[in-house]
């Protein structure tokens, strides 16, 4: 029940994210879940292999709770915008959306687990509508930010599958992975920076000088 | 149907304009005040019930018909809410359905008799109520059969009584987030804060109070008594999911119920004392993240 | 020497390059230490390859690093695109530091991003391990993602983030499905088999677990096959190439894409023989490989910027090569020869179409007329890649796409071959009229003096000339390699 608990929060925090508009509590509610995936770890995995264990939650927690979380902050203050105003789809349908979107996660979650994959349903279920909600997120709202947080929900989705379902990874490659995201993080984040600065904003919409 | 549940049901009809003092004591404490006395709506009702009613000449038969059918509804609804852990005299595979269809049927009575005065401003009332209750009963309604079918039963009495220790253990998550998705619909549909304000009238976005502007005398006490008596089911319904234990005894069951009721109302007078209203087009919203949880919450018993 | 230490090499090499890159200060310099630099890589890497196109099997280095015929055709095309666009964007740069239209900053910037980005393409090629295939292809991702905007411009800046955010979004979803291969393996005793090595994979293949196989393919395609530009994930691919500098461009072009549908060949390998052979993971290929030449059939009628034209052929020709892989056999070995050939020739019209931009300011079609008087090396380069590219014989891609078209016939896959024949008919039409008028047309708008140094001559001389050898007369030991890589691709053993 411990663990059903932790994806119950998992999703929540998900539904908060569709229908929140301010970007700062975005920005606290990724980070929040990804501390919540460090703790992921120590409930999904052996514990004959606690020192890997450790080294994962450790590292996850800085990375996804700590340091995407004040990288984005730095790039929030840097570009003076405070909300999402005008997302494409608003927040009650965008948490209409969430419902359907947590339906077919479960639906899914239900017919991946049939084809042979040993969890239970509620955790491929957690981790897939994390992935469609990071999805959602890049596809329906204008600010360059709430489109990083939704590639970084994406990405947290996947690392949650990756946690239940794969468990002898050699560590070099989740190393190389978590490396590689933090990079990715970094990059948008000096790329908003930039690009707030060549459009004093930074609305995704505006950008539509390439077409065709 | 047994001596026992009738009873419980003449004490909830004696008690239930209870709970709208208790929630304003508590309110008046955080506010530092003396408050009205408990009893108020108890005079207020002996007060409203010695009066004749004033009818406008364009309404019809609907405006009057309001009051009483939505009483009617609500006090059958009554007679299918559970005391605790014990059965209503009324219980019967099925009946939560004809329990959301008796509030249904309450609040399409009041929206009628509202449009019914041809106000504008009561209009404005009911189409709020309508377009916010459509929000909020399907997920009390998700909720419902959630609870259904952890507990196995289809009846209110028989599922509410299932609830165990043993159930919390197994689908706590899925508990806590229908109580919380039901909590919401409580404050909801009792048009109380962050979703409405009971306190005054004239605001222009108001819900609720606005549509019984224009009622008077016994039909307001109806109106008025009503609403005390759908806070005492709804609220119902959620202590009884809460406690996870069936005592057994008849006497440490009502003991249990009635104080978790009295928490629920301290608990709402402490919502209301600590929350602004919101926005008007935040309560969709509002409404929307109840209806999320009631979805998760039947999606988890469901798997 | 041993392969260990050539494999160290050839990743090494290019990430002390990008170290000089930032530490040196004067831009010719740079430009200069950059071209020694990938001449060494260049060294190294042939050292690497020939004993493969000699007839041995593989390389294989701590069984992390392996190299066969398939992964060896690739490095020895990237390593000439690579080539080819350093000595090129030596040119390019030094046009605009003569100008004065670039600073210090941005060349020591490109030089450090072109050498980062070429050590991770060479580590998604020759790892075998599909995770660190995966880490290479996010990090190409993060690496080209600033060469985008070189020159700084709104335009750019936009390009750079629609290439940033969908490819991100898009590796995502392959690291999901490398994800899900290791799953598939769940069956397999644990320990025994390490599920990330590609080949330890491929012999273990008929054990797994084929639905968990089959989704896992699904995400991988979607996921690689954004970054290779193939329809309807290929958004993001006219504006990146129409807005990054003319070499930028053509690597892009040439190879960066290339690089990803490398990803899905070892894939569909594994799926073979996962699935006994049953072609399954060879017609989702199939059917990406017809959408995108659909797509950018109707786009190509549509562009008025010479290089989103070029993009859109990108499109086009990756979508004929998934096309040809997944029809198989003669159609995987003409998709593989295609890889060589497409490369070339697009690398050619990008540095021709960017030259030309440079000299006309311009990359408007209507504006940039009659090539061939005002710079007639840099105007043939386009006129002839531009031929080759809607499929003229006798260049060597028109070789390949008859192929192509045979593989079709030979199979019945006459839906395949009607989509095939239309796309590049209607392609031909629609670019033949641009090519024409560029060429031989009036020049509309005063134009900037500019000759044509030996490097540009030897440049489109020896693309084109490659082009047109290889399209008459293909060398025994070349046939012999794609043939090997063709039916590495295909699981056959």
């Amino acid at each position: 029940m411990l663990l059903d608990a932790v994806f119950v929060l998992l999703i929540l925090t998900n539904l908060i994210l569709l229908g929140s508009s301010l970007l700062s509590a975005s920005i606290r509610i990724v980070a929040v879940q990804g501390a919540v995936l460090g703790v992921l770890p120590f409930l999904a995995m052996a514990p004959d292999r606690l020192g890997r264990v450790l080294f994962l939650a450790v590292l996850t927690v800085a990375l996804k709770g700590g340091v995407f979380p004040w990288l984005l902050n730095r790039a929030l203050r840097e570009v003076h915008v405070r909300r999402e105003v005008a997302p494409l789809v608003g927040y009650s349908v965008s948490l209409a959306l969430g419902i359907g979107l947590l339906a077919l996660a479960f639906w899914l979650g239900g017919r991946i687990r049939d084809i042979g994959l040993g969890v239970s349903v509620l955790s491929l279920s957690t981790a897939l509508f994390m992935m469609f909600t990071g999805l959602f997120l890049v596809i329906s709202r204008q600010k360059a930010l709430s489109q990083v947080l939704g590639f970084l929900v994406l990405e947290n989705g996947i690392y949650a599958f990756g946690l239940l379902v794969v468990v002898n990874i050699h560590w070099l490659i989740e190393l190389g992975v978590l490396l590689d995201v933090f990079v990715a993080v970094f990059i948008m984040g000096v790329a908003i920076d930039q690009i707030s600065r060549a459009f004093d904003h930074m609305d995704v919409d505006q950008m539509n000088h390439l077409k065709g | 149907m047994n001596v026992v549940a009738c009873v419980q049901t003449v004490l909830v009809l004696l008690l239930a304009p209870l709970l709208p003092g208790v929630i304003n004591r508590t309110k008046a404490f955080f506010a530092g005040r003396q408050g009205p006395p408990v009893l108020q709506l108890y005079f207020d009702l002996w007060k409203l019930a010695q009066k004749g009613a004033v009818y406008s000449r364009t309404t019809t038969w609907v405006f009057r018909a309001g009051p009483i059918v939505g009483l009617a509804a609500v006090l059958v609804a009554l007679f299918l809410t559970p005391f605790g852990k014990s059965a209503a005299p009324l219980a019967f595979g099925g009946d939560l359905i004809l329990f959301a269809y008796l509030l249904g049927l309450m609040r399409f009575m009041t929206v009628m008799a509202a449009l019914d005065t041809g106000s504008s401003f009561e209009g404005m009332g009911a189409s709020r109520e309508a377009f916010f209750s459509m929000l909020a009963e399907p997920a009390f309604l998700i909720g419902l059969v959630a609870v259904a079918r952890v507990t196995g039963s289809l009846s209110l009495s028989g599922m509410l009584a299932n609830v165990s220790a043993e159930t919390w253990l197994r689908v706590g998550p899925a508990l806590v987030l229908i109580a919380a998705a039901w909590m919401v619909i409580l404050l909801a549909e009792n048009s109380r804060i962050p979703v409405d304000d009971p306190n005054t009238h004239l605001e222009l976005t108001m819900i609720h109070e606005v549509m019984v502007l224009d009622h008077g005398g016994p039909d307001f006490a109806a109106i008025l008594y009503g609403a005390a008596l759908k806070l005492w089911v709804m609220g119902a319904l959620l202590v009884s999911l809460l406690i996870p234990v069936h005592p057994g005894v008849l006497w440490k069951n009502g003991l249990m119920f009635l104080g978790g009721m009295f928490l629920l109302a301290v608990g709402i007078g402490v919502v209301e004392s600590i929350m602004a209203r919101l926005r008007l087009a935040r309560v969709p919203q509002l409404l929307m993240g109840a209806m999320a949880l009631a979805a998760l919450a039947m999606m988890l018993v469901l798997k | 020497m041993s392969a260990g230490m050539e494999f160290g090499l050839v990743l090494g090499v290019p990430l002390i390059g990008a170290a000089l890159s930032i530490l040196l200060r004067p831009p010719r310099l740079v430009l200069g230490v950059l071209a020694a630099i990938i001449g060494v890589e260049i060294l190294c890497a042939g050292a690497l390859i020939w004993p493969i196109v000699a007839g041995v099997q593989a390389q294989v280095a701590w069984s992390w690093f392996y190299l066969d015929a398939l992964s060896a055709y690739h490095l020895a095309v990237m390593m000439i695109i690579f080539g080819l666009s350093t000595v090129f964007a030596g040119g390019y740069f030094g046009e605009e530091i003569r100008r004065k239209e670039i600073q210090d900053w941005p060349v020591r910037k490109f030089a450090a991003l072109w050498c980062g980005s070429l050590a991770a393409m060479v580590l998604v090629v020759i790892s075998n391990n599909l995770g660190v295939m995966w880490i290479g292809i996010e990090a190409t991702t993060l690496m080209t993602a600033f060469l985008i905007c070189v020159h700084r411009t709104r335009a750019s800046l936009e390009a750079m983030w629609k290439y940033l955010l969908m490819c991100s979004v898009g590796v995502a979803c392959a690291f999901m499905g490398t994800l899900l291969v290791v799953a598939s393996a769940r069956g397999i005793e644990a320990g025994a088999v390490h599920v990330l090595l590609w080949t330890q994979l491929r012999d273990a293949a008929p054990g797994l677990n084929q639905p968990v196989l089959k989704l896992a393919f699904i995400f991988l395609l979607i996921g690689y096959g954004t970054k290779a530009g193939l329809a309807p994930m290929h958004n993001w691919l006219p504006d990146a190439h129409s807005q990054a500098p003319a070499p930028v461009s053509g690597m892009f072009s040439g190879f960066l894409l290339n690089t990803a549908l490398y990803c899905i060949m070892r894939y569909t390998a594994i799926l073979e023989v996962a699935t006994g052979g049953s072609g399954w993971s060879l017609q989702i290929l199939q059917v990406f490989g017809m959408l995108s030449i659909g797509v950018a059939a109707v786009f190509i009628l549509f562009q008025e910027d010479v290089k989103r034209l070029l993009a859109y052929h990108s499109v086009e020709h990756l979508g004929i090569m998934a096309l040809g892989l997944g029809l198989g056999g003669l159609g995987a070995f003409a998709a593989l020869f295609h890889v060589f050939n497409h490369s070339i020739c697009k690398a050619l019209a990008f540095f021709s179409a960017g030259r030309m931009g440079q000299i006309y300011g311009t990359h408007e079609m209507d504006r940039m007329q009659g090539m061939l008087r005002v710079n007639p090396v840099w105007g043939l380069g386009l006129l002839g890649s531009l031929l080759a590219l809607i499929g003229m014989a006798p260049f060597a891609l028109f070789m390949s796409e008859f192929q192509i078209a045979m593989a079709a016939m030979n199979r019945s896959a006459y839906v395949a071959l009607i989509v095939f024949l239309a796309g590049t008919g209607i392609i031909f039409v629609g670019a033949l009229k641009h090519a024409i008028a560029m060429a031989w047309g009036e020049p509309k708008i005063p134009v900037r003096a500019s000759a044509a140094g030996w490097t540009d001559i030897l440049i489109v001389a020896g693309s084109l000339g490659v082009l047109l050898a290889v399209g008459i007369w293909m060398p025994e030991c070349y046939r012999n390699l794609l043939w090997r890589a063709a039916a590495i691709a295909e699981g056959k053993p």
